[in-house]
């Protein structure tokens, strides 16, 4: 159980915060294959807590078991401090925001946001005030009366989402609810989400294998891959301190060294690349490093910069650039053959003057070089 | 783009003329001509007077006849809905827990079919018969003593149709609950529906364009038919389509034959509009 804890990254602090879903253990198999492997998590009330991963990771099953949907092969799901193992999902104090959206196409805006109302025996004005209320907080005030067949994607999205919430479940679920929506609608609907969710303080866990949308919207993310959970940390942490070489990969753009460690010192650790370059590097405590052993180490793109002002300098090759706007993607050839991608920043002061084909510098401060776990 | 446009017109006429010709020549051509008899008198010696003579209408309305037609609306609505009950739990199994097999055990739904209706229903004779196995499998089991009257009731033609046009129902239903989107049922039990709510709320009224096809497909030939009534029903379970056939065959007297199949016609017509109306989809939704 301590060692989950690390793995997680609670905060210190957050620990007294009150959980609304607790994964512990859970294993769902389909045959031989482990969908799902033994993943525990906490997810606190009022959080929006991402599961972020390539498609095939668990996220989805994870979903669909605190849904209900699906029955975990071992392990225990608590909503609200509630057992959930065999309970049905109609009997779950949670509610599902679908991939496809799940419409009812026969009833009409007002009676599919009201269904889950009226199964909970809310009549009358009540019913009517409060279907009024969701869909207006989802601005679908006016729609009432629309045939699902009549509304774009990102209104039918709206109802499915009005739907849930209408309910004022203990913690929502969302399956990729904008995955089938334009870009722009996308990026609009990420805002919206995050605001609703911040004025009704329900608790969102979020499905997604889109990086950028988990980062954008979530207070935490879990990353997954092959069923299993990779690191559970806040946006920033995830990025800057990604645990292992998948989240690393993952999340964000990355250079990825490897080489064999000379020695460690505290938190620094030396290591030596094939080629004979040595580079200085941080290790977290959650990494275990062990010298003469293999080890991967990651550089973020825009920690990279031309000249040699940093702790570790390479010497490259400018093989490819490319230009972003507000930045510039060089891609340079490392002696060994190893690719380097480096951002420099268009600031009013920028003084690269690479071109194609040109040997340059580029360094980078031990701080900014992350030693990655298995 | 004009020049095409007409072209695939005279295609269109063209592909559509046999069936025209066919439909035109085969069904309203006859069915103009019952018309006219209706309204004939019929000679003593068979033959037919044209002319208007709405008697043969009036005749409808006597108690004898009138018994029969409603006879005939009865059996055929109980049959629709005795298909309608054993052949939705069967579609739902096939649609929904089919997986693999659901091509085979549709196909062993329309097994029946290989084998000639008039044999299949002779073979209802054979079973129900004061002799038949139906009759020797109770005496056998014991709960009955000697041989029990099965044949020649209305219970019989109701169990002879509901054989012969359970598959009619079948396929429309399988067709309409293979097309549901099962998330619709995982929505549903999310906003808290148990399986019971779920199914009448969501599943059955989504279903109701087969429920719809499946009835009119069973009713309607069930209030024509007259080869199993003969067959199962005797001389004390006439419905129109035996009676229809007797005025033809036997008393030769076409003129109310024909009135007869036209009263059939306009009611069947009527039934199926007030059932599309007061059953269609729209009732449904409120509950």
């Amino acid at each position: 159980m301590e060692e989950r804890r690390t793995m997680q990254q609670s905060p210190p602090g957050e620990t007294e915060r009150k959980v609304a879903v607790r994964l512990s253990g859970v294993t769902k198999s389909f045959g031989d294959f482990a969908a799902v492997d033994d993943v525990s998590l906490d997810i606190y009330e009022g959080e929006f807590f991402s599961l972020l991963g390539p498609s095939g990771c668990g996220k989805t099953t994870t979903l669909r078991m605190i849904a209900g949907f699906e029955e975990p092969t071992a392990g225990e799901i608590s909503v609200a401090g509630q057992q959930v193992q065999g309970v049905p999902p109609y009997k779950r104090p949670v509610n599902t925001v679908f991939q496809s959206y799940a419409i009812f196409p026969h009833l009409d805006v007002f009676d599919n946001v009201a269904f889950g109302l009226k199964r909970a025996g809310v009549k009358g004005d009540e019913l009517r005030r409060r279907v009024t209320k969701a869909c207006g907080m989802v601005q679908l005030a006016g729609y009432e009366k629309r045939r699902p067949n009549m509304l774009s994607g990102g209104q039918q999205q709206r109802v499915a989402l009005a739907r849930a919430l209408v309910n004022r479940p203990k913690v929502l679920l969302l399956d990729e609810p904008l995955g089938a929506l334009d870009l722009k609608l996308r990026k609009e609907l990420q805002l919206e989400l995050r605001t609703l969710q911040e004025e009704v303080g329900i608790t969102f866990v979020y499905v997604t294998h889109d990086q950028e949308e988990a980062l954008t919207m979530s207070d935490r993310i879990a990353v997954m891959n092959e069923g299993k959970v990779q690191q559970v940390a806040d946006p920033a942490t995830l990025y800057e301190r990604p645990r292992n070489r998948f989240v690393a990969g993952f999340i964000g753009q990355t250079n990825v060294i490897s080489g064999k460690v000379e020695s460690v010192n505290g938190d620094r650790v030396l290591i030596k690349t094939a080629a004979g370059a040595e580079i200085e590097a941080i290790a977290h405590e959650e990494v275990r490093v062990e010298v003469g052993a293999e080890a991967h180490l990651a550089v973020r793109p825009e920690k990279l910069r031309f000249g040699n002002s940093g702790d570790n300098v390479f010497a490259a090759e400018v093989r490819q650039i490319v230009y972003l706007g507000a930045s510039t993607q060089y891609i340079m050839k490392l002696a060994d053959g190893g690719r380097l991608i480096v951002y420099q920043q268009n600031a009013h002061d920028a003084t690269v003057n690479a071109a194609v084909g040109d040997e340059a510098q580029v360094s980078c401060d031990a701080t900014n070089c992350l030693v990655l776990g298995g | 783009m004009r020049g095409q446009k007409s072209g695939w017109s005279l295609g269109l006429a063209g592909l559509l003329a046999p069936v025209t010709l066919w439909l035109g020549l085969f069904f309203l051509v006859p069915l103009l001509l019952i018309l006219a008899y209706s309204f004939g008198t019929s000679g003593v010696y068979g033959g037919i007077t044209l002319g208007f003579n709405p008697s043969n209408y009036l005749k409808v309305f006597d108690p004898l006849y009138l018994e029969i037609v409603v006879r005939t609306f009865v059996i055929a609505a109980i049959n629709t809905l005795i298909c309608l009950l054993l052949g939705y739990p069967l579609a739902y199994f096939i649609a929904f827990k089919g997986g693999r097999w659901k091509t085979i055990l549709i196909l062993m739904v329309m097994v029946p079919f290989w084998t000639s209706f008039l044999i299949r229903a002779y073979a209802w004779v054979v079973i129900l018969n004061g002799n038949g196995v139906a009759n020797k499998t109770l005496q056998f089991l014991g709960i009955t003593d000697g041989p029990v009257n099965l044949i020649f009731t209305p219970g019989a033609v109701t169990l002879g149709m509901a054989y012969a046009y359970l598959p009619f129902m079948i396929l429309p239903l399988y067709a309409a609950l293979e097309k549901f989107d099962p998330r619709l049922k995982e929505a549903a039990q999310d906003l808290g529906a148990s399986k019971w709510h779920t199914f009448w709320r969501i599943t059955f009224p989504l279903s109701m364009p087969g429920v719809i096809a499946g009835s009119i497909l069973v009713f309607i030939p069930s209030a024509g038919e007259f080869v199993i009534p003969n067959l199962l029903g005797g001389s004390r379970t006439v419905l129109i389509g035996n009676l229809v056939q007797q005025q033809f065959l036997q008393a030769r007297d076409w003129a109310f034959g024909s009135a007869l199949a036209m009263m059939l016609a306009a009611l069947l017509l009527a039934a199926i509009l007030f059932y599309v109306r007061h059953v269609g989809t729209d009732k449904l939704e409120g509950v």
